[in-house]
This record gives C-alpha cells, structure tokens and sequence, in this order.
C-alpha cells in the first residue's frame, strides 16, 4: 500500500518533471505540456487517494481500482520495482520520452528513452555546457582562423597576441 | 571545421588602431568595401567611422580621462539626473543586465562608483557594426581586445562562415578552440572575459571583492557566442563573476553557446563548441 503510494507519487513527480521540461522549452508545444501536467496530476490524486483510504484500513480493494485509474500505475502496484516510460513529448529538440526506473518506491534513475533531432540523430536535450575534453572541442590552429576572441588584452598585450599576427598579416 | 587556408594571406584586409585602452581591428575581404578608384580608399574611409564610434564613446564613458562625463559623476561633481541621455540610457541597459544576470554583471564598483566600461566597449563595437552597415559593407569582422563581432563572410556570397579562435588561457601563443561565427548560423559575435587580465570591471558577484583574488567562482577564461555583441560580452563577464550557477542560469535563460575554463585548466562546454 505504501510503495504503491509512493510509486504513483513518484509517476506524479515524473510527470511534473516532464511539464517542467517541457515549459519554457517551446510555447507551441503547451497542447502537450499541458497533457504530461494533467497525466501527473491523475497520479498524484491516486495517490491521495490511497493514502486516505489507507488511514481508514482494509478497503485495499477499492483503493486498487482508484490506483489503476492513472495509467502505469496498473503495472506499479503489481511490483514496486521496475521501470516505467511516460508519455512521447514534442521539444525543440525533438521527440523526448522519459523512462524512470523505480527501486522500493523511490525514483533511482530517469533516462531519456528517445531524443531525436529532425535527422534522426541523438541529440543533447538542453544547451548546458557540460565538462568536456580538451580535443573534444572544435580545433583550430591560428593560420585557419582569421580572428581570435581572448580576456581583454591591453594595447601592449596586443602586441604579442595572436590576432596581432593575423593583422600583420592583412595590413 | 571547414579548412580556411586557402583564406590565407591577401584574400583579407585589415586596418587597426587603439581606444578604449586596446586595440581594434576591421578585417574585411579583399574588395569588399567598395573603394575610390580601385584603391583601399574605401577600407580606411570605414575604418575611420568605426574609429569616431570608438573614440565618441570613450569620450564620455572613460574612467581614465579625468575630463569625462563619466568621471566627473565618479568625483561627484555631477549627478545621473543631469547626466546627458546617453550615459542614462547606458546605465539604464547595465541595471537591467544587473536583473537578469541576478547581480553577477553589475555597473558598480564594490566602492560604489558607476563603472559602464563592463558594457561599453561591446556596445561600440555594435553601433561601429551598425556603422559599416550602414556604408553597404556588409562582410566585416570587428575585434576589439578579443571581442568579436561579424557580418556576412569572410568569402563574400559563399556563406562560409568567419572562423574564430578562443586563445588558451594556459598558453596565449594557442589557440583553446575554434568557432564559426556568422554565415548561415545567428551567432555572429563572441566574447572572451577572464580574470587574469585586465579584469577590473569584474567583481565577485555579492562578495565585494575582484575575482582575481577570489577563487571561488573558479573560471580563468569564459567565452560567449550569442546573436549580439553586448549579451556576449555581459554574460561572459557575469559568467566569471558568477561562477558555475551563473553559467547554468545563462546557458538555459538566454540563446548562447559557451566555452569555460576552470582555474584547473578543466573545460565546460556548450554542444556547439563539440567537435
């Protein structure tokens, strides 16, 4: 009774999860932001409702058709363990489906199951920098660019810079 | 990245000269600017607007001239009420960056005089931009002290874009990365702050003391590509001033691509700076 408690307020979260995603992702996407919320929110008055019928006792039966009412939570009260998809979300990215893997009634881990771009390649889901290596950035070498950004230099640092160079080079 | 060599050695031309307390630099393709006669007339004609941009402003923004309008308001002989349009309309821009960037770029100085120097120079680098635009030039590459701002290509009607390179803050004699400003993508312009040069209007966010001397934000170097020069420029500095929750904050609030450096040489990185 309580791990399928906390399993549909665990969808709830994933649910809001995906809204919060989605909101402020892309405004011609609120028809679906708005169906991922209201798919959350189904599952969190599951859960109320099972923890009320809890406090009275013994209507387990009851509270088992109130559960299955949120979709994936049929599955969830069966086992308290295991994986669940949410709903295919349209983003600027691209299609996003989320899958969150439960252990004991509390969210362990969440994956992003599809998150394709037009090209059907994978794509990163946001643009936050992320730590990276240094030859996995762009290389360049100084005779392929014709400009170069740097931590403000003073004129006489300039002097010795790089895009000094390449302006010798050009005058 | 597209190779560029071929670019190499006569295809471009430059012109150069100092103000704000660096150097400037217009690089253009080679007849490109349309010339008196052939000759390059027409470049220097364009580089003397952008430098009467560079110079007007500094003229008044200049905290090192004790002569402008800028200083007499950090002396107190003059008040932000009778402060001329311009340098209200600046100082209203820096308050609202101060907003949005939650008070990691601020206009002040921890000793509460009015610093614009953080903002100015990326502003005269978009109306010196506006400038040249104005004259027809219409591919063009402006970098003052490191910061960029480009137009069109540096192979006129290719669409190729301008490739630029980020200076490694560990070895200034190399390039960190590389990136394509300009051509068919919006970002046309990047800028580059750190905290080991010349970082006087970069102030720990909140803690009243310079980042040179502060560790705890962490960046040596952080560069910002954005559509516009002035967002470039203040993120990047509010980025080193604000530190790793200030680069989150940035990255998700506004349409930018971001290269971080850490104090320990370790890199943070925006998609588009992947190889």
């Amino acid at each position: 009774m309580r791990t399928r408690a906390a399993v549909s307020a665990a969808l709830a979260s994933a649910g809001i999860l995906i809204a919060g995603w989605q909101s402020g992702v892309h405004v011609a996407d609120t028809g679906s932001s708005v169906a991922s919320a209201a798919a959350g929110t189904t599952g969190a008055t599951g859960s109320s409702g099972s923890s009320g019928t809890s406090s009275s006792s013994g209507t387990s039966d009851s509270t088992a058709s109130s559960g299955a009412s949120g979709a994936g939570t049929t599955g969830a009260s069966a086992k308290a363990v295991g994986t669940y998809p949410g709903s295919v979300v349209q983003t600027r990215f691209g299609s996003v489906q989320v899958q969150i893997t439960v252990q004991a009634g509390k969210i362990t881990d969440v994956t992003a199951l599809q998150l394709t771009d037009a090209e059907r390649k994978s794509v990163q889901i946001s643009n936050r920098a992320a730590p990276i290596l240094r030859d996995e950035v762009l290389q360049a070498q100084s005779a392929d660019v014709q400009t170069i950004s740097g931590a403000t230099v003073t004129s006489e640092a300039y002097l010795n810079s790089l895009q000094a160079a390449l302006d010798a080079a050009n005058l | 990245m597209q190779p560029t060599s071929e670019l190499g050695g006569s295809a471009l031309q430059a012109r150069t000269f100092g103000s704000m307390g660096t150097v400037i630099s217009l690089t253009v393709p080679a007849g490109a600017v349309p010339g008196t006669a052939g000759g390059e007339g027409g470049l220097d004609a364009a580089s003397a607007a952008v430098e009467r941009v560079f110079d007007g402003l500094d003229e008044t923004f200049s905290l090192y001239r004790p002569d402008s309008e800028a200083s007499r308001l950090a002396r107190g002989e003059l008040s932000l009420r009778d402060s001329s349009a311009a340098m209200r309309d600046r100082y209203a821009e820096a308050l609202s960056w101060r907003l949005r960037t939650e008070g990691a770029f601020s206009p002040e100085r921890p000793d509460g005089v009015l610093d614009l120097s953080g903002l100015i120079k990326g502003y005269a680098i978009g109306q010196a931009g506006e400038a040249l635009r104005s004259r027809g030039i219409t591919d063009w590459c402006l970098n003052a002290g490191g910061d960029i701002l480009v137009m069109g290509s540096p192979v006129p009607g290719s669409g190729t874009a301008w490739a630029a390179g980020v200076v490694d803050p560990m070895d200034r004699s190399a390039l960190l990365a590389a990136y394509e400003l300009g051509g068919p993508g919006t970002r046309c312009a990047l800028a580059t702050s750190g905290s080991a040069e010349r970082g006087d209007h970069i102030w720990a966010a909140g803690a009243g003391s310079r980042t040179a001397g502060f560790s705890g934000a962490g960046f040596a170097q952080v560069s910002v590509a954005a559509a516009d020069i002035v967002t470039a420029d203040v993120l990047a500095t509010a980025i080193v001033a604000g530190g790793t929750a200030m680069l989150h904050r940035a990255t998700d609030g506004w349409e930018i691509d971001v290269l971080a450096v850490r104090r320990n040489g370790e890199l943070l990185a925006t998609p588009g700076f992947r190889a």
